[in-house]
């Protein structure tokens, strides 16, 4: 705990708090203006809550265009201050091997991601409400749709904070940053399987709503698909951590 | 220094670090080649070596940061492996390759974060900062440190936990002569406390006047460890003939020893006493007058560059 305790104190002066206010609010606002957009106002007494549809496929989209690159960003700037701060060392020298240091920072940033997409979707409803929605929120739709946006996110997360450990230069990580956002926003131009075999496909595969023909339709979320990529990934981290815990300085 | 929990075993813990054949490899490189240290507690042990000679390789075998390829490594009298590093780490204070220090948090952080992460009371993080002279600095944020401050910071890094040992890699490198005093007046004042300092450095000038062992290391191999006296005991300096005859002097003794002639004086390298009389005999009984017999004056530097460029006494 002391270790993670201490990645909170090193967020200091990072401007990762304003970095995870940009995921929210970018989210946030996307999503707001897009079902403002759509015409969502003239559509809030809709008995079959047809502007919560528009709001929960914009959810969709904006996460998918906005998350990829400020979770990398996050990630580079926290995993940054070791390659400068010769931090790997001053930490191993103290008993806290690279791995482990790893670890605590996915702990310690998965903190903010989740709080930032949990707060994404509380505050969406409320602005549904706030409108005047009149129909009942969809609960098992918005519900499973933030689970699974979470476990896409950390899996980002957790991917791009090997990067940045792994490659010193952050600018490639970001680089490779813009390619997952490519990939999110493209998915459906690009072969299943690179979509699915690639953390940023998921921000397509979890679509929440969308158009089918002129129809503004709920999608299946593909829970199982989320989990395999949730259980693949802790697996991969777990793995690829334990060996930086062997690697030599 | 305040009270701390200290380390103890039923080692020899007269002898802080010992290694026993401790050797590296790089695929076919050898990098450090059979390496038999004693660092005794208390000292100041400087380990000296041109650059690339292996020193910082050896210091992150000590730490076990890396496994060597051979040999075993004791400190603090107990085995030093990754398995019991995490516990002996909590007792040994060390600053390796660049000062360590997030330069976007204030020194004070720096220390908080030490602190939060061995669990240390505050009078032993308030200890480091007033031994390293940093209290006024604390405020400041890392990056806007000087190279002289960044040292010092990541010394009280290593202090906080109070160590009974503390291996600095080249701690002065790139500090100007004050800089490199304030490192010096340091250590002293570390090793008059009880804290045992291995300091590494490839300028012997640098830690000649602090350091009370020496260790001597070149192309991976020790070509030396004992006290200075022990070092300059240990070199032979050349015998100065000055006789009435000098060229005739060298024709007579370069027959049974290795010497020469500058045209005023004669040289004998290599000679021990009982040859060094048995030379001015032979010029004697030659009918050459020997003026005067004496040892050439040969400094500590000398010495230490005459081992590492020969790679032996």
């Amino acid at each position: 705990m002391r270790i993670i305790a201490n990645e909170f104190a090193k967020m200091r002066h990072l401007r990762l708090g304003l970095l995870t206010l940009v995921l929210l609010s970018g989210v946030v606002g996307l999503t707001a203006f897009r079902g403002l957009a759509s015409g969502m106002a003239n559509d809030l007494s809709d008995p079959a809550g047809f502007a919560w549809k528009i709001l929960l496929a914009g959810l969709g989209f904006s996460a998918g265009l906005i998350s990829p690159l400020i979770i990398a960003a996050i990630a580079s700037r926290q995993v940054e201050a070791e390659h400068s701060g010769n931090g790997w060392l001053l930490s191993e020298t103290s008993g806290v091997t690279p791995g482990r240091l790893c670890r605590a920072k996915f702990a310690a940033l998965g903190v903010l991601v989740t709080t930032s997409t949990l707060a994404q979707s509380l505050i969406l409803v409320a602005i549904g409400f706030g409108v005047g929605i009149a129909s009942p929120v969809p609960v098992e739709q918005w519900l499973g749709y933030t689970t699974a946006i979470i476990v896409v996110n950390l899996a980002v997360l957790g991917v791009h904070l090997l990067l940045s450990a792994v490659i010193e230069n952050q600018l490639v990580c970001m680089g490779i940053a813009v390619i997952g956002l490519f990939i999110a926003v493209f998915a459906s131009a690009l072969p299943e399987w690179l979509v699915m075999l690639t953390p940023w496909g998921y921000y397509s595969l979890v679509v929440p709503a969308d158009y089918v023909g002129t129809d503004l339709v709920y999608l299946d979320i593909p829970y199982l698909s989320v989990l395999a990529l949730g259980l693949a990934g802790a697996g991969l981290f777990t793995l690829i951590t334990a060996r930086f815990d062997r690697r030599e300085a | 220094m305040c009270g701390t929990a200290r380390l103890r075993d039923s080692g020899d813990m007269d002898t802080v670090i010992e290694t026993s054949h401790l050797t590296k490899r790089y695929g076919s490189r050898t990098v450090v080649d059979d390496l038999s240290l004693r660092v005794p507690q208390g000292c100041v042990y400087g380990f000296l070596g041109p650059n690339g000679s292996g020193k910082s390789t050896t210091m992150k075998m000590l730490l076990s940061l890396i496994r060597p390829t051979l040999g075993k490594v004791q400190v603090l009298g107990q085995p030093m492996t990754r398995a019991s590093r995490r516990g002996l780490l909590r007792h040994v204070g060390s600053l390796i390759e660049s000062p360590p220090g997030y330069g976007h948090l204030t020194g004070r952080e720096n220390m908080r974060i030490m602190q939060r992460l061995l669990d240390l009371p505050q009078r032993q993080i308030e200890w480091a900062v007033d031994t390293v002279r940093m209290r006024d600095q604390m405020g400041k944020r890392v990056r806007n440190y000087s190279l002289g401050m960044k040292q010092r910071m990541g010394i009280a890094l290593a202090l906080a936990r109070q160590p009974q040992l503390l291996i600095l890699d080249e701690p002065t490198n790139g500090l100007d002569p004050a800089g490199i005093e304030e490192i010096r007046e340091l250590l002293r004042s570390l090793a008059s406390s009880g804290v045992t300092v291995m300091v590494s450095s490839h300028l012997l000038g640098e830690i000649d006047k602090t350091a009370t062992m020496l260790g001597i290391l070149s192309e991976g191999r020790l070509l030396f460890q004992g006290t200075r006296a022990e070092l300059m005991a240990a070199s032979t300096p050349d015998i100065i003939i000055e006789s009435s005859d000098p060229r005739s002097a060298q024709s007579i003794l370069g027959q049974q020893l290795d010497c020469r002639s500058d045209g005023r004086t004669t040289r004998i390298t290599n000679a021990d006493d009982g040859s060094t009389a048995q030379a001015v005999s032979v010029l004697v009984h030659a009918g050459i007058d020997v003026f005067e017999v004496r040892r050439d004056e040969q400094t500590l530097e000398d010495v230490f560059i005459d081992l590492t460029k020969g790679g032996g006494l």
